[in-house]
C-alpha cells in the first residue's frame, strides 16, 4: 500500500483556519450537554444507547454527527429536540435547563414530514400559527422564507406535487420559519439521491450563512459531513459514547472542489478509521462461497 | 434524414401478471362483469333445454273429488304434468261414456254447477289472448260467449294458442250449450256433464327463477302502480328504508367518530372502551331485535338503533385503528414546531385522517345497508322489506327481485358517487393531484375510472 499518496495529519490546521476555530471558541455557548444518558431495560438486561455523552456547541457552529449503525445519533438528536427523555443527565439551551419539545428547538427529519393537506405556504405558516400569530404578517414572513429556499413558484402547490428536494426545502423552511435557536437535522438527505443531495448541501450552506441558526446534522456519509461542518461529532457504538469530537480543517468558504484536497482526504481517512476499525479482519472470516483461480485476476 | 422507423409498440398481452390493462379493455371487462351474470341468467330463463324443471299452467282443470287446486300461472313439475292431463282426459272420457250410454249421475242441479266451473275454466285463455279485460271476465255471459267464438272459429287463440284437442272440446262442448240457449242463462244450462279442457303448460324454470323481462316489467308495474287506499307507493317505501339507513349511520357517526379519534389519540381511551366494544361487536345485532322493540317500540326508533347497533361499534374500531395509522412523524414535527396537545389534535390529527376517514365511512356506510332488511322486519314491518316479504310470502318473486336488485343499486351508486367526490374534497392526495374535473366530468368519469382506488405517483414536479 506504499504508493498511496502521504496524506497531512488531520489535526494540522493553517493559520486562517485556527484563526477561525479560535474565533468561535470566543462565541457564547449555545447548547450544552451534560452526562446525557439513555438506556432502556430489555429481558436480556440493560442496553445503553448513549452513556454520559457531554459536549458544548458555540453560537453559529455546524455540528455534524457521525458514527456506526446503532450508536445512537438518532436518538441523541431526538433527546435534544424533546422527542425522547433522557434517562440522566442534562442539557441547556442559552444556560438554561429544557425538556420537552418547543419552537426554540427545530428539527427536519428524513422524511420530510410535511402536512400533505397544507400547501407549501400553509406548511411554513404552521410554525407561527400555532405559536399564536396571525394575520398578513404571517403569510407575508412565510413567503420570505420560501423565497429563501427558491420554491416562490410553488407556494401554493401540495407537498404531493414536489419532487424529494423540494420538499426537504420546504421542511427546512418551515423549521427556520420559527426562528429556532438551534436547529437539528435528522439525516435530511439520506433519501434524496446523489445528485440532488449535492444541491441541498450547497442550499443549505448558503442558509446558514444568512441565517442567524446553529446546526446539529445527524449523517453517515463522511463526504457530506466535511463538506458541511465545522466540527464532527464521532459516535461509537456499544454503548453509545463519544469517541472523538474533530475540528475540520478544511477552510471555509467550502466548495464542492474541496472534497479532493489533502485536508479533506486526510479528515476523511482518520473519520473511517474512527468508524470502520476492524475492516480488514472481517473478510477474513466471511465465507466465501464461490472461488476464483489465482491466475484468473480481473485487476 | 432520418433512417429510424417508427417502431410499432408490441400488444399488450390480455393475461400479464401483475400488469395493468389499458383503459379500453379495462372498461370492456368492467362492462363484461355485469354481462357475464346477466347473460347467464337469460341463458337459463330463455333456453327451455338447460333447466327448465317446471311447467307453467296456462290452461289449468278442476278435477271431480280432487282437493288440491290448480290455476293458470301455478307451476307442476314435468314429472307429475303428463299425470294431471291424462287423468284430465280419463275424466273427460268417462264424461262422454256415460253421454253415450245415455245415463245421468247425480242431481241436475250438481251437474249444473259443475258444468258453470267448466265455463269459467276458459278464463285465463280469454284473458290473455285480450279477448276479456279482468273485469270482463267474471261475468259468466261474457264467457259464455267466448265459448261460442272458440267453437265457431270466430276468436283463434293465440298467447297462448288452444290446442286441436281443447278445440275440438269446445266445440262438443258449445254444441250442448248452444241447443239450450245462444246466451248464458242460469235456468238454460245443460244437465249432462260437460268435458273439461286439457291442462296446457309451457316448459318453465322454478317460481323463484323468474326470467329478466318479467323481472324488469314487473318491476316497472310496482313502481308505476297508483297506492291502492291508505298503503305507500313504491318510492314512499324507498324513501322510508333510505331513512331508516341514514339515520342510523348518521347516529353511529355523531357518537363514532368522536370516541374512535380519541380512542386513536389517546391510549387511556382506547384502553377504557376498546376492550369491551371488542367484545360487543360479537354479539349479532339482530340478537337485540326484540329488545330494542321493547324499548324503543315498533316503529322507526328500534329499525333505526339496530342499525345503529350493527354499525356502531364497528366503526368505532375502524377509525380508532385509522387515527393510529397516522404517520407519528407528523405529530414530532408539530411539536418542534411547537404544537401544543390540543393544536395536535385540530390541526394535525383530523386534517391528517380525514381521507382514510372518509374511506371507512364509505365502507361502513356499505354496513349499514346490510342491516336494512333485518332492520325493516322487526316491530311493524316497513319499507322496501315489508314489500318483499308479502310478495316472497305469495311467491311473487318476480317483485322481489325489482327491489333486491333496487338495493343494490342504491348502496352502489351511493358508493361510486362519494368515491369520485373525493378527489374534489381531498385535493391534495396524490391519487387527486392531476385529475381536475369539473361535475360533469366527475360524473362521467366514474362510470368509466377506477383509478380512485390505486395509489399513483403522478403530477410530480421536478426540482
Amino acid at each position: 500500500m506504499s504508493e498511496l499518496i502521504q496524506l497531512p495529519d488531520c489535526r494540522e490546521q493553517s493559520a486562517a483556519v485556527k484563526a477561525r476555530f479560535d474565533s468561535i471558541k470566543q462565541r457564547p455557548v449555545k447548547l450544552q450537554v451534560r452526562e446525557l444518558s439513555k438506556s432502556f431495560t430489555t429481558n436480556k438486561g440493560q442496553v445503553d444507547v448513549l452513556k454520559s455523552v457531554s459536549f458544548d456547541v458555540h453560537r453559529r457552529e455546524f455540528i455534524s454527527v457521525i458514527g456506526p449503525s446503532g450508536c445512537g445519533k438518532s436518538t441523541l438528536i431526538r433527546m435534544l429536540a424533546g422527542l425522547e427523555v433522557p434517562t440522566g443527565g442534562q442539557f441547556l439551551l442559552d444556560g438554561e435547563s429544557v425538556s420537552g419539545p418547543s419552537a426554540e428547538r427545530g428539527m427536519v427529519f428524513q422524511g420530510y414530514t410535511l402536512f400533505p393537506w397544507l400547501s407549501v405556504k400553509k406548511n411554513v405558516m404552521f410554525g407561527l400559527e400555532v405559536n399564536g400569530r396571525s394575520g398578513t404578517t404571517v403569510e407575508q414572513e412565510a413567503m420570505q422564507w420560501i423565497d429563501l429556499v427558491g420554491l416562490t413558484k410553488f407556494a401554493e402547490a401540495y407537498p404531493s406535487q414536489l419532487s424529494g428536494g423540494m420538499k426537504q426545502r420546504v421542511a427546512i423552511a418551515r423549521a427556520l420559519a420559527n426562528q429556532p435557536k438551534i436547529l437539528f437535522m435528522d439525516e435530511p438527505f439520506g433519501a434524496l439521491d446523489a445528485q440532488t443531495r449535492g444541491q441541498m448541501q450547497a442550499y443549505l450552506l448558503q442558509i446558514w450563512r444568512n441565517v442567524d441558526v446553529t446546526i446539529m446534522f445527524v449523517t453517515h456519509d463522511l463526504d457530506e459531513a466535511i463538506y458541511l461542518s465545522d466540527r464532527i461529532l464521532v459516535l461509537k457504538a456499544n454503548p453509545g459514547e463519544i469517541q472523538e469530537f474533530i475540528e475540520v480543517p478544511v477552510p471555509r468558504p467550502r466548495s464542492p472542489e474541496q472534497f479532493i484536497t489533502p485536508e479533506f482526504l486526510a479528515i476523511k481517512q482518520r473519520l473511517e478509521e474512527l468508524i470502520h476499525p476492524q475492516k480488514d479482519m472481517v473478510l477474513d472470516k466471511l465465507p466465501i462461497v464461490r472461488m476464483t483461480s489465482a491466475d484468473d485476476n480481473v485487476e | 434524414m432520418s433512417n429510424s422507423k417508427t417502431v410499432k409498440a408490441p400488444r399488450q398481452a390480455w393475461f400479464a401478471i401483475r400488469k395493468e390493462l389499458d383503459g379500453t379493455r379495462r372498461l370492456l371487462l368492467t362492462v363484461c362483469s355485469f354481462c357475464l351474470p346477466l347473460l347467464l341468467w337469460a341463458l337459463v330463463s330463455y333456453t327451455p333445454f338447460i333447466w327448465h324443471p317446471d311447467i307453467k299452467l296456462q290452461l289449468s282443470a278442476d278435477r271431480e273429488g280432487v282437493t288440491t287446486v290448480y290455476t293458470a300461472g301455478d307451476h307442476l313439475s314435468k314429472e307429475y304434468f303428463p299425470t294431471f292431463v291424462a287423468a284430465v282426459q280419463a275424466d273427460n272420457a268417462a264424461v262422454l261414456a256415460t253421454r253415450e250410454a245415455g245415463e245421468t249421475s247425480g242431481s241436475a242441479s250438481r251437474i249444473r254447477r259443475a258444468n258453470l266451473k267448466n265455463i269459467r275454466q276458459i278464463t285465463p285463455i280469454a284473458i290473455s289472448n285480450g279477448w276479456l279485460t279482468r273485469d270482463e271476465a267474471k261475468e259468466d255471459a261474457a264467457l259464455y260467449l267466448t265459448w261460442k267464438g272458440v267453437a265457431e272459429g270466430n276468436l283463434q287463440a293465440t298467447n297462448p294458442a288452444l290446442t286441436a284437442e281443447n278445440v275440438k272440446i269446445a266445440t262438443r262442448n258449445w254444441e250442448l250449450m248452444r241447443v239450450l240457449s245462444p246466451v248464458y242463462s242460469t235456468k238454460l244450462m245443460p244437465s249432462i256433464p260437460l268435458e273439461r279442457m286439457v291442462p296446457q303448460g309451457v316448459p318453465a324454470n322454478p317460481v323463484y327463477l323468474p326470467a329478466p323481462h318479467e323481472v324488469v316489467l314487473k318491476g316497472y308495474r310496482d313502481f308505476t302502480a297508483e297506492p291502492e287506499g291508505n298503503r305507500r307507493s313504491m318510492f314512499q317505501r324507498y324513501k322510508h328504508s333510505l331513512r331508516i339507513v341514514f339515520l342510523g349511520f348518521i347516529f353511529s357517526c355523531l357518537i363514532g367518530i368522536p370516541i374512535g379519534v380519541m380512542c386513536g389519540t389517546f391510549d387511556f381511551f382506547s384502553r377504557l372502551f376498546e376492550p369491551f366494544i371488542d367484545f360487543f361487536r360479537y354479539m349479532p345485532a339482530p340478537a337485540f331485535s326484540t329488545l330494542l322493540v321493547a324499548v324503543f317500540l315498533a316503529h322507526d326508533a328500534p329499525k333505526i338503533a339496530l342499525v345503529f347497533v350493527g354499525t356502531f361499534f364497528q366503526m368505532v374500531l375502524v377509525i380508532s385503528n385509522t387515527t393510529r395509522q397516522l404517520d407519528a412523524s407528523l405529530l414530532e414535527a408539530a411539536q418542534t414546531l411547537g404544537a401544543s396537545k390540543m393544536t395536535l389534535i385540530r390541526r394535525v390529527i383530523l386534517p391528517g385522517i380525514t381521507p382514510s376517514l372518509y374511506n371507512d365511512l364509505r365502507i361502513l356506510l356499505g354496513w349499514s345497508w346490510t342491516w336494512l332488511v333485518i332492520a325493516e322486519l322487526i316491530g311493524v314491518k316497513s319499507g322496501l322489506t315489508e314489500f318483499m316479504d308479502t310478495q316472497g310470502r305469495f311467491r311473487n318473486f318476480d317483485s322481489v327481485f325489482p327491489v333486491i336488485i333496487l338495493i343494490g343499486v342504491t348502496g352502489f351508486v351511493t358508493d361510486q358517487v362519494l368515491a369520485s367526490l373525493r378527489i374534489y374534497f381531498f385535493p391534495w392526495t396524490p391519487e387527486s393531484a392531476d385529475k381536475k374535473r369539473g361535475p360533469i366530468g366527475g360524473f362521467v368519469a366514474w362510470l368509466l375510472d377506477r383509478d380512485v382506488y390505486v395509489d399513483s405517483i403522478n403530477g410530480k414536479a421536478s426540482s
